[in-house]
């Protein structure tokens, strides 16, 4: 009777009764909610707004000025402010499958705060940005450069929250002897760590592979971090559905 | 200790230091060191691919390991070594 | 034939587990090691891209390097990690104190690399050889600094291994194993380096 799939009710049984006692509801909502905000996350940053992938940092001052007073931008951050507040239920998500583990709280609250400051930094610090430009129309057109400047460093050069945290989660997993979640995932977590130190290089140069568009910093740390983002929550999915109902007492 | 100094890691690591101390002379010596020269640039790549096989093989016993661990560490090597000639025969 | 340095009769038999294909260490290393040789492969092989496309510039600032100190470095960590196979050969044959040995010296000829780095590193920043002077420089520091913070980890591993084989009377084999595993990846990797940022033209 262990571990049941929380969203399909168990035939023969009543139904609602079964969906609305599930132990694990809390966890499943958390889950479930991710998809929705990344693919929200996605529209916004990419087909409406084409802020990702980021533009150049030696971009002509006329096109950043364009930017940010796109239309498309203004919808972008209007969306992202209402949605914004479900970035930390996407990273509760990894902290309930981390409380389980046999490693020190420690782990998991460096995961909290770098995950804390790592969203206001790499997300509402852009949004505030790109929506100053896109809200308050009479800036001038070094405000605005300063802006761009701003909001693509905080999205791409915030490196340090995240550090932290994929560096608590990678070996909160390697170390856990209750073995949650895999121990390639650990290792794999430890590449996230990586992809983040490469995108140190951002504050130095602005053009070429280590620019914030770069080949090193942009792109190849995006094949590594769209993959992981995928398996990661994979890995939560079935370390999810194990779990046994005896853990809830 | 005298086991260790018959050892075949030894031998191995003889070989490999030797090697890398001539792979040094053959850079700094060899070409000028402002200009482009392909024959130092192969050799001293092929003398790094066949360390990297060596050490693989020898040091992290992948010699005695399964068949899948050796076919993805020698492609390893194969893969980027191919690669990095290529794409330096390519621009010169 | 058998690798085992100390050559102990009373030890494991090696050619028992050469026949069953043996993987050293644990297989979620493995899973690492090889993950880890494919992320610098791809920043060996866009080095070289971008070389070809400024082939003068990464000529004239490779001249600026220190091939001495990078070929001794080399030498350091070759050294390192004929100690680590030896140690590692003579913990599985049952021979602790000799395994502790070599851990202890390969854990010391592993410390110089960091330390040869910085007479490397100070000097050629003060020259003002900056990551940001041009891009060879910022692929030289990027690819080394990310090297050398594995060599960071790779001697906290070893503190690790060298702590269980002293305090343990048996040593734990997989945890020996998975530690020499990583410290050979980043020998391997070094080589690369080595040629081509010190030595190819």
């Amino acid at each position: 009777m262990s571990g049941g799939v929380a969203t399909v009710p168990r035939s023969g049984s009543e139904p609602a009764k079964s969906w609305r006692t599930n132990r694990k509801l809390d966890q499943w909502i958390a889950f479930w909610s991710v998809p929705f905000f990344f693919n929200l996350f996605g529209l916004v940053f990419v087909p409406l707004s084409w802020m990702m992938p980021p533009r150049s940092p030696s971009s002509p001052t006329p096109r950043i000025v364009d930017f940010m007073h796109s239309h498309n931008l203004l919808i972008a951050c209007v969306i992202l402010t209402l949605a914004y507040g479900l970035a930390p239920v996407s990273n509760a998500c990894y902290l309930m499958q981390v409380k389980r583990m046999s490693v020190s709280p420690a782990f998991r609250y460096s995961m909290m705060v770098g995950a804390m400051t790592g969203a206001i930094v790499g997300m509402l610090f852009p949004m505030f940005c790109f929506g100053l430009g896109a809200f308050r129309p009479g800036y001038s057109t070094a405000v605005l450069t300063m802006l761009y400047d701003f909001g693509y460093l905080a999205f791409i050069g915030s490196l340090g929250c995240f550090c932290v945290m994929w560096m608590a989660f990678g070996l909160a997993i390697i170390l856990d002897e209750n073995n949650i979640l895999p121990k390639w995932l650990g290792y794999y977590t430890i590449w996230q760590y990586v992809t983040e130190l490469m995108a140190a290089p951002v504050w130095i140069v602005k053009s070429g592979p280590f620019a914030w568009n770069g080949l090193m910093t942009f792109w190849f740390a995006m094949i590594l971090y769209v993959s992981w983002q995928f398996i990661v929550y994979f890995c939560i999915f079935k370390a999810i559905k194990n779990q046994p109902e005896s853990e809830f007492a | 200790m005298t086991s260790l100094i018959r050892s075949p890691l030894t031998i191995v690591w003889a070989f490999l230091t030797t090697v890398t101390i001539a792979s040094s002379f053959i850079s700094v010596d060899g070409g000028g060191a402002h200009q482009i020269n392909t024959t130092v640039t192969t050799v001293v790549l092929l003398i790094a691919a066949v360390k990297a096989y060596l050490v693989i093989q020898h040091f992290m016993e992948v010699r005695r390991a399964p068949l899948w661990l050796k076919l993805t560490t020698s492609g390893w090597v194969l893969g980027l070594f191919t690669l990095l000639l290529g794409f330096y025969f390519a621009g010169v | 034939m058998t690798d085992v340095a100390e050559g102990s009769a009373a030890g494991v038999d090696e050619s028992v587990v050469d026949a069953r294909g043996h993987v050293p260490g644990e297989s979620s290393m493995w899973f690492f090691v090889i993950g880890d040789l494919l992320i610098f492969a791809v920043y060996f092989v866009g080095y070289m891209y971008f070389r070809s496309q400024h082939q003068d510039l990464f000529l004239q600032s490779q001249a600026r390097l220190n091939v001495d100190i990078g070929a001794v470095n080399t030498v350091m960590l070759l050294t390192s990690s004929l100690f680590v196979a030896s140690g590692t050969a003579a913990a599985r044959a049952g021979n602790s104190a000799n395994a502790l040995r070599a851990w202890a010296i390969a854990f010391a000829f592993g410390a110089a690399f960091p330390l040869l780095k910085l007479f490397e590193w100070i000097p050629e920043i003060s020259a003002g050889l900056t990551p940001g002077k041009n891009l060879f420089f910022m692929y030289y520091f990027v690819m080394t600094g990310m090297h050398l913070c594995h060599v960071a980890l790779g001697l906290v591993i070893m503190c690790f291994v060298i702590r269980n084989l002293k305090t343990s009377a048996q040593p734990k084999i997989s945890l020996v194993e998975t530690g020499a595993t990583y410290w050979h990846m980043v020998d391997v990797l070094w080589l690369v380096l080595f040629a081509l940022l010190y030595l190819m033209r």
